[in-house]
């Protein structure tokens, strides 16, 4: 009996299945990684500096954050942080207001089910133009002629970035919309701006607030990236903080962003729980398919 | 026999029903909060109608881009795609281990497990330019810095996402792999990897898009890379080379944007 269990099962075993595609995979992508290690002109030589300099950066920042707020340069560092990040939060703030108003026909006309295919077309390779161009690029190639340096352009540069991701968002929720009211309304008589107003509409509402919402997240960290160049928001702040290499003040503002980033996450994915309760749709639906983190 | 059926159908229909409290309390309250960031930013179309003819002047310039020098741009190129590489190969490494530490199904020590959520939700939400302008002062301006903070970015998304996959496998081998005595290690190895590897894999080309896509404000922050060439001719108001750049930079994503689609269809 002995001889029996020690044999049957090795006969039994299937051929493990080949692995020379994965194996050859993982060397091609070692050796991208190492070509791109020597084409990358990277001084690998300062990476060193991570373990001196990097702790002892670390160290004045979280200094800075533990002095006494009310204390005479610390209370001036917190009251700038604070402006900043409002100024921030209104450029996001503003930036998605201006995508949600705007994506919404452009998500209309991209909907399969409700425009004509041409427009469909047009609308959509629009609308992937929009999602492809960076922030900072409408920023400088648009904003900064017209509008100057400051908030208003981060604000503008913010809302047409939003505008394709938006859209697309929107299309993709009316495709998906129960068909049933529609057919109840066309047979009521409805007229076509009634259909979409009270069948279509009234359907993804409550996925679309959750998209602009989860918009309104994702702008608060693009507007501090807009303060680079000039746009105003607790990213110009943080560069001039840099400038002059203050780790107290750098400490200070990049506690506050977490702080409130975090905040805000929390509250906006809060509120955007009550809102989708209703219509089946789960927070993670939103979140794993990533549009633009 | 009108007259009958005028009056049964207005008495018969039912009273819209007025609108709830929470709508009013919500839509007044987007009201106020939009009209307060719009007077914080001195919000205006103004410039729109009065400064069109200035902007015009530069919006010309892009119009017509100079094409030759994208020749020039080629080693800001391979540079910038090294960056993404390196950081995307590295940080995905990295945000595996932290996802297998930031789910509840591969990590049943709870205090390990808030931590490590904790951790990654403040790593998330500083943006990718805090951490370029930390690296540049750390290790000097310089591909290194924007391969470093990419690269911290990067851990943070790529433990997000795939932590949330994580969450979410079939117990049923996780279930047979503790039956059979398998520990910690094990476990997340044959239990969980191969149901999240194709995700996982998808999640990095989409880091990887990611990370070209930021190429331009890393540049710009002092990483490196297209977006320093960028920084430099727009400094020095060569807007028909930056026009050139940004059109390129636009079909780079273009590429890679349709290239790791077709591949995570695949995996998917």
């Amino acid at each position: 009996m002995s001889t029996e269990a020690t044999t049957r099962p090795r006969v039994v075993r299937p051929a493990e299945p080949s692995k020379i595609r994965a194996t050859v995979g993982a060397i091609v992508l070692v050796l991208v990684v190492i070509a791109a290690g020597r084409f990358s002109n990277a001084a690998w030589g300062n990476l060193s500096d991570l373990l001196t300099d990097g702790w002892k950066y670390f160290y004045l920042m979280v200094k800075g954050v533990m002095q006494n707020p009310f204390s005479d340069p610390y209370s001036g560092y917190w009251t700038e942080a604070v402006k900043g990040m409002l100024e921030s939060i209104s450029m996001a703030w503003i930036g998605t207001m201006i995508g949600a108003v705007l994506s919404v026909p452009l998500g209309f006309l991209a909907a399969r089910n409700v425009a004509h295919p041409v427009v469909v077309q047009v609308t959509r390779v629009f609308l992937n133009i929009v999602r492809t161009i960076p922030e900072l690029i409408f920023a400088i190639i648009l904003l900064l002629p017209i509008f100057g340096f400051g908030p208003n352009a981060g604000a503008l540069a913010l809302g047409v970035g939003a505008i394709g991701t938006l859209g697309k968002l929107t299309a993709e929720a009316l495709e998906g919309i129960d068909p049933g009211p529609v057919e109840a309304a066309r047979a009521a008589g409805a007229s076509h701006g009634a259909i979409l107003r009270w069948t279509y509409w009234s359907q993804v509402l409550p996925e679309v607030l959750a998209f602009w919402l989860y918009r309104f997240e994702i702008n608060i960290r693009a507007s501090a990236i807009l303060g680079v160049i000039g746009a105003g928001g607790i990213g110009a702040v943080l560069n001039q903080a840099f400038r002059y290499r203050e780790w107290d003040y750098i400490g200070i503002l990049l506690f506050v962003i977490i702080v409130v980033t975090v905040l805000v996450d929390t509250i906006s994915g809060a509120v955007r729980h009550r809102i989708i309760a209703g219509t089946g749709v789960t927070d993670r639906d939103i979140v794993t398919e990533p549009v633009g983190l | 026999m009108t007259v009958a059926s005028a009056v049964p159908t207005a008495a018969v229909r039912p009273r819209k029903p007025a609108p709830s409290r929470g709508l009013i309390v919500g839509l007044v309250v987007a009201v106020l909060i939009t009209a307060w960031a719009a007077w914080q930013i001195d919000f205006t179309l103004a410039p729109l109608f009065t400064d069109f003819a200035n902007g015009w002047v530069v919006v010309e310039q892009f119009l017509h881009p100079h094409w030759s020098f994208l020749t020039d741009s080629w080693d800001a190129w391979v540079e910038t795609v090294s960056i993404a590489i390196i950081a995307s190969f590295f940080g995905v490494g990295l945000g595996l281990v932290l996802a297998y530490m930031a789910s509840s199904v591969t990590n049943r020590d709870a205090r390990l497990y808030r931590a490590t959520k904790w951790f990654l939700s403040v790593l998330r939400s500083l943006p990718d330019v805090a951490y370029v302008l930390i690296f540049v002062a750390i290790v000097g301006v310089g591909s290194l810095a924007g391969m470093l903070a990419l690269f911290v970015f990067n851990i943070g998304i790529a433990a997000k996402l795939t932590s949330e996959t994580i969450d979410a496998v079939d117990p049923g081998p996780l279930e047979a792999a503790d039956a059979s005595g398998a520990g910690t290690f094990s476990r997340a190895r044959w239990a969980v990897q191969p149901q999240i590897l194709p995700n996982f894999l998808s999640y990095a080309l989409y880091v990887f898009e990611l990370n070209i896509r930021a190429s331009v404000v890393i540049g710009y922050a002092g990483g490196g890379g297209i977006g320093h060439l960028i920084q430099v001719q727009f400094a020095r108001f060569n807007y028909e080379n930056v026009s050139a750049l940004v059109i390129s930079m636009f079909l780079v994503v273009l590429v890679i944007d349709q290239l790791s689609q077709y591949l995570r269809r695949r995996l998917v």
